[in-house]
């Protein structure tokens, strides 16, 4: 898991939300699910001062922050791509798409660019089949795709 | 509050609902309140996209000023969610669905002040195809039985004195009169089982925690549901809040709880929002905390959010959730009952199991089972969802099939795709093909053919579903969301996992299922948790019901959905039973390379001009091209090609080997003998057919009538076979195998068809004027005299009884009539032949069944009987059966039976090769030898009536087989096909496709056509060709 820097708004906001959890134990996921919902992951750090807080060691937040879905490990970039794998997707190349992008930023589906500007992700349809393959970048679709495209559109967004 | 102050409500409120509930509807100066329900529940929400649609009510009140004389209401899911955003109108029941910006000023102006419906905003029925006004008369609703969805749609779920005036807390005040043992008798009384999915009686898990010693006992309600395609408790919470309180609070009581949780999901934020208010309001009221309606009864409820993890779904991980921990599940015992939360006796219970404890209460448990089946009393609510065309939340009574379900409710199967299967119980359950559409449906009956009824997430798959794929998808899910603590399931999930994707990667091997069957045997035995233990179960369901498919990956290396893409490169291709490369003939086509594309398509086609015309284009079912807008016209496409070849007298053979020594029989000249025969031909192989008729084609010449398929065409395919050296000869019957072998003949294939036309066997059969169907085509065909009446009647369904009643329509009789036992949407008959023989004036009497011809010597009246539905069969149509004196008459002079057909096999058994009851030839499945060595058979005559393209496979098949086994090489499962020219034809991807209709296919006006033989299907001309080519997506085009 990276670790990654965090500026100091995002410091003052872990600490509220700390400091409002009774102290206890008991509040540890309420604790944890308002850590993601304000900074849209869970860092390291903040597991940190979580459990130095609530006086429990932190293997045993990792433990709860790696388990549950919910929680991210990784912030999300400022530009979210989304490669749809659905079956249409599939047979046009979508695997093709993906490892254009793989190769383009060196990170996995479900991780995020050191710089914090882009995260990847693989989706299971996006609904334009007959358009395959789809990727989607920031809620935008871009259809009938190949590598070529792919590596001009990135372009285009940064 | 207290029971009297509950009854002032209920009295203040009632007279809101009773309007709500008027179904009359409204007439034009009618002076009624109306009530618009608007759905806010988050599917609506979603489909209404930015549009909101309460608020564009309000508005348009505001501005036409009837604030006064309309409430809009905000309702919770009315279930139909397919057809979102709703808003239901009374009195009158009215459905308005698929609500868009614009649309709500229209409803407020026709309907609410017009009193006129705005028609296009009905909802439509897919069955009976029209626009429906009323509820009432829409299947989907009056079908169902909804008790506890009853509210969602009636009530404002944000407003508590709402659910008071349907008898809310109710119940409750009733319960808190009685003592806790004589609550808890009544649930048992009721046999009420758990809705999460286990279906343990709930009154008995209520008894253990009531006798079990604890200092704090725990109300839990389960709202995690985390079931794929199930968000039942999602609309329940959302639309009907209080009857989950109403039902923990009992359920508390009847226990001895003071504190209770309910555990809601994260991604479910409106259902959140809607629990804090209703837990709010309720406390407000003193339905919740400390003296409950001024008893000394207390006990609250607090949410606890659960953090994305479907094993918290699990009784113990869920707890230990709500503990601050990993979901870890635990062993039981200790039951939760016993020891559950912090160590304390706690009854955990499903939203739907919670909603039903105040119905029980308030009504009686007589009352609430007194519908239901021996092994499950009362109502389910399930999500249809998938392949289906009323997508949504329904309410049922156990006991319902899955077909009334599926067919009736659920409105069957959008865009004319075949049902396959419902998978019922999402990650841990099973399919349920279409052998078993009359089910009854409740717990019992589902364990016993392996499935079970889940939380009620009821996936509807058709037939472009694979199964495998299913199979590997569920699998997956369990095993990224495994907990991880046991081996069985951390490291056995992962293995079967691995297993699938090979399978479904071509890696497969036929020792695999029996693998994957003692791993899903040692998981489910050893695994800790019910996550593990039924994880391989759609696995094992699937490969029980669907093993052909598993094998076809396994042995074919085929997709037979099309859905697993390493096996093909475009679905057309692959659904093409002789494997025709599609996308390289339409992009030689499309670039005017006309005998480019012939080639490509004689490679693996010996009758192109003949399967151009009559092939029934299964590559047309699986073009992708139908998600944008229309399926490529392949087949019409392909005439063109073969007919410019035709034309322009351009002939191509496929290149043969060398001569081979051994010879080899092929007894009938069908499409299965003439491919055989060229495949033989390319191999080398001296092929002599047989033919008993003195005309060669088999059902291609006496079947199939001239206006499908011009003879000259026929001829010309069956000449360039000849001339790769095959010799046919004709009015020569074969009927003996052995005298072949004495000729010197090293091989024989045995493909005869099926010539023999089965009898209805009613009296008054041998009257003169009655025929059979395949006698009267073949007559015909063969030039010989046939006497044609003027009334006739053609008993049948298939495209066989088609071709009777249009020749005999051409031939001059007065009037044809097509009596059949089903319904029209039933008949086997390709839909295009039924539309074109309604076209020319040929009537129809469905639902009938001939049972006797009446006559004097002569045919002068059928006398049939009216039939009505009963239960569904394997082909998921409904058997009919007759209604007793529904006797009637129908006037003929001529009968012609066309029921169905069956090979002429008798002679085959003779020498020694085995025939089935069914009169086929037995043969291997996959390499068509018979029992006897050096003997094969294929077409019609080994599988039965099927299609030309189908024969046409076979032929090849039988081809494949018969070289090997002429050079000593062992039979082999699959055939390698190769294509000896190869073409690349590069594809620009620039342009994104415009939607466009396929071209159509120009066709003589019906009213002439059925007055002649000319063929009626027109070509394309050259410049059509080129541009239906061109909208081909060249799916075989793209990096892999």
């Amino acid at each position: 898991m990276r670790d990654f820097e965090l500026n100091k708004s995002e410091l003052s906001i872990i600490d509220k939300i700390v400091e409002n959890g009774s102290g206890d134990s008991d509040n540890l996921i309420k604790i944890l699910q308002e850590i993601q919902l304000k900074l849209g992951y869970v860092p390291k750090q903040a597991q940190r001062m979580v459990a130095e807080k609530l006086q429990i060691a932190v293997s045993r937040i990792y433990g709860v922050v790696t388990f549950y879905n919910f929680f991210r490990l990784n912030p999300p970039g400022k530009h979210s791509i989304n490669v749809c794998l659905g079956t249409a997707c599939y047979v046009r190349g979508g695997k093709a798409i993906l490892n254009t992008i793989k190769k383009v930023y060196n990170i996995e589906p479900g991780q995020t660019t050191p710089d914090r500007e882009f995260s990847l992700e693989t989706v299971r349809c996006l609904g334009c089949c007959a358009l395959a393959p789809v990727m989607a970048i920031d809620g935008n679709t871009y259809a009938r795709n190949n590598p070529a495209k792919t590596r001009e559109i990135l372009r285009q967004i940064t | 509050m207290n029971i009297e102050e509950l009854k002032k409500i209920k009295a203040q409120f009632r007279p809101k609902l009773e309007n709500r509930l008027d179904s009359r509807p409204l007439e034009k100066n009618d002076d009624r309140k109306i009530s618009i329900m608007v759905c806010r529940g988050s599917g609506c929400i979603a489909s209404a996209g930015k549009t909101n649609p309460y608020e564009a009510f309000v508005n348009a009140l505001e501005k036409y000023n009837l604030q006064e004389k309309v409430e809009v209401v905000r309702t919770g899911c009315h279930g139909l969610c397919e057809q979102g955003p709703i808003a239901v109108i009374h009195p009158g029941a009215t459905l308005y669905t698929n609500l868009q910006a614009g649309d709500v000023e229209e409803i407020v102006q026709k309907h609410v002040i017009k009193k006129e419906f705005v028609e296009r905003l009905l909802y439509w029925d897919p069955v009976k195809k029209k626009h429906i006004s009323s509820m009432d008369n829409i299947n989907f609703y009056n079908k169902q039985t909804r008790r506890i969805l009853y509210n969602n749609g009636l009530i404002d779920p944000m407003i508590i004195e709402e659910y008071i005036a349907n008898d809310g807390y109710f119940a409750l005040a009733k319960t808190l009169e009685m003592d806790r043992l004589a609550v808890i008798e009544e649930v048992k009384k009721s046999e009420l089982k758990g809705r999460g999915g286990a279906g343990f009686p709930t009154g008995l898990k209520w008894e253990f925690a009531c006798k079990a010693k604890g200092d704090q006992k725990y109300m839990v309600c389960n709202a995690d549901e985390g079931d794929p395609g199930a968000y039942m408790n999602r609309s329940e919470l959302e639309g009907n809040p209080h009857a989950v309180l109403e039902g923990m609070v009992i359920g508390a009581y009847a226990i001895g709880a003071t504190k209770g949780y309910i555990y809601v999901r994260a991604e479910y934020p409106l259902a959140i929002e809607t629990l804090e208010n209703a837990i709010a309001q309720a406390r407000e009221r003193g339905l919740l905390g400390k003296n409950i309606l001024g008893t000394s009864f207390d006990f609250d409820i607090e949410i606890f959010l659960g953090s994305g993890a479907f094993v918290c779904g699990e009784e113990t991980a869920l707890l230990a959730s709500i503990e601050q921990k990993r979901g870890n599940p635990r062993p039981k015992p200790p039951f939760p009952a016993n020891e559950g939360l912090f160590g304390k006796p706690t009854i955990l219970n499903n939203v739907g199991t919670l909603c039903n404890i105040p119905l029980i209460m308030q009504k009686g448990a007589d009352w609430w089972s007194s519908i239901g089946t021996e092994s499950t009393k009362g109502t389910k609510v399930f999500s249809l969802t998938g392949n289906i065309n009323n997508s949504g939340l329904i309410e049922v009574p156990m006991g319902i099939s899955l077909g009334e379900i599926v067919f009736d409710i659920g409105g069957g199967v959008p865009n004319g795709k075949k049902f396959k299967a419902a998978q019922l119980g999402g990650p841990s359950g099973g399919c349920v093909p279409a052998q078993y559409l009359n089910l009854p449906i409740d717990y019992e009956s589902l364990k016993g053919i392996g499935c079970i009824m889940g939380s009620g997430a009821l996936v509807v798959l058709d037939e472009d579903t694979c199964m495998v794929d299913t199979a590997k998808f569920f699998l997956e899910f369990d095993r990224d969301e495994s907990c991880g603590q046991c081996l069985p399931c951390r490291r056995g999930l992962p293995l079967m996992v691995d297993i699938l994707e090979g399978i479904t990667e071509g890696r497969g091997k036929l020792e695999d299922l029996d693998t994957l069957q003692n791993l899903a045997e040692g998981v489910a035995k050893t695994s800790l948790c019910a996550l593990g233990q039924t994880a391989a179960s759609p696995t094992l369901s699937t490969i029980q019901h669907f093993r052909d498919e598993y094998e076809a990956h396994i042995i074919d290396k085929k997709c037979p959905a099309g859905v697993c893409a390493v096996f093909f490169k475009s679905k057309c291709q692959n659904a093409c039973p002789i494997s025709q490369d599609i996308p390289t003939y339409l992009a030689l086509a499309k670039e005017d390379r006309m005998e480019e594309s012939y080639k490509v398509i004689k490679q693996t086609n010996p009758i192109p001009l003949v399967l151009g015309r009559v092939c029934h284009n299964p590559c047309e079912y699986k073009c992708e091209r139908q998600k944008l807008d229309e399926a490529l016209s392949v087949r019409h496409v392909k005439r063109f090609v073969a007919d410019f070849a035709y034309e322009n007298n351009f002939e191509y053979r496929p290149p043969q080997k060398p001569e081979k020594p051994e010879k080899v029989a092929i007894v009938g000249s069908g499409p299965a003998g003439l491919s055989a025969a060229y495949d033989l031909a390319i191999e080398g192989y001296k092929t002599t057919i047989f033919e008993a008729l003195p005309t060669a084609g088999g059902m291609l010449a006496v079947g199939i009538p001239e206006y499908r398929l011009p003879r000259k065409v026929l001829n010309y395919d069956i000449e360039q076979i000849k001339k790769m050296g095959v010799e046919i000869k004709l009015n020569t019957k074969i009927d003996s195998i052995d005298k072949l072998l004495d000729d010197g003949f090293k091989a024989v294939f045995l493909a005869i068809g099926a010539h023999g036309e089965r009898k209805m066997n009613i009296p008054g059969e041998d009257l003169k004027g009655v025929c059979l169907g395949m006698d009267f085509l073949k007559n015909l065909n063969l030039g010989e005299k046939v006497d044609i009446g003027k009334k006739v009647v053609v008993i049948g369904g298939g495209n066989s009884a088609m071709d009777c009643a249009r020749v005999a329509k051409r031939m001059g009789a007065d009037s044809v009539t097509v009596v059949y036992r089903r319904e029209e949407k039933d008949m086997p008959a390709i839909k295009e032949e039924i539309e074109a023989a309604q076209k020319e004036g040929i009537t129809f009497e469905c639902l009938s069944l001939p049972v006797e011809i009446i006559g004097n010597g002569c045919v002068e009246k059928v006398k049939c009987e009216r039939m009505t539905f009963d239960n569904f069969d394997a082909s998921c149509r409904k058997i009919t059966c007759p209604i007793k004196g529904s006797e009637y008459t129908i006037d003929a002079d001529m009968v012609i039976e066309s029921i169905g057909q069956f090979p002429q096999s008798s002679w085959i058994s003779e020498s020694k090769v085995e025939i089935a009851e069914n009169k086929r030839i037995i043969a291997d499945k996959r390499t068509l030898v018979t029992g006897r060595e050096g003997i094969f058979a294929g077409g019609d005559a080994f599988s039965g009536p099927r299609t030309v393209c189908e024969a046409v496979a076979e032929g090849q098949r039988a081809a494949f087989s018969i070289n090997q086994y002429l050079q000593k090489l062992p039979l082999s499962e699959v055939m390698n096909r190769q294509d000896p020219e190869k073409y690349l034809v590069p594809f620009a991807s620039e342009e994104e496709p415009q939607e466009k209709a396929r071209v159509a296919i120009t066709e003589k006006d019906p009213g002439t056509a059925c007055k002649c033989f000319d063929e009626i299907a027109c070509d394309y001309s050259k410049q059509e060709a080129l541009e239906e080519a061109g909208r081909c997506l060249r799916c075989d085009a793209w990096e892999s």
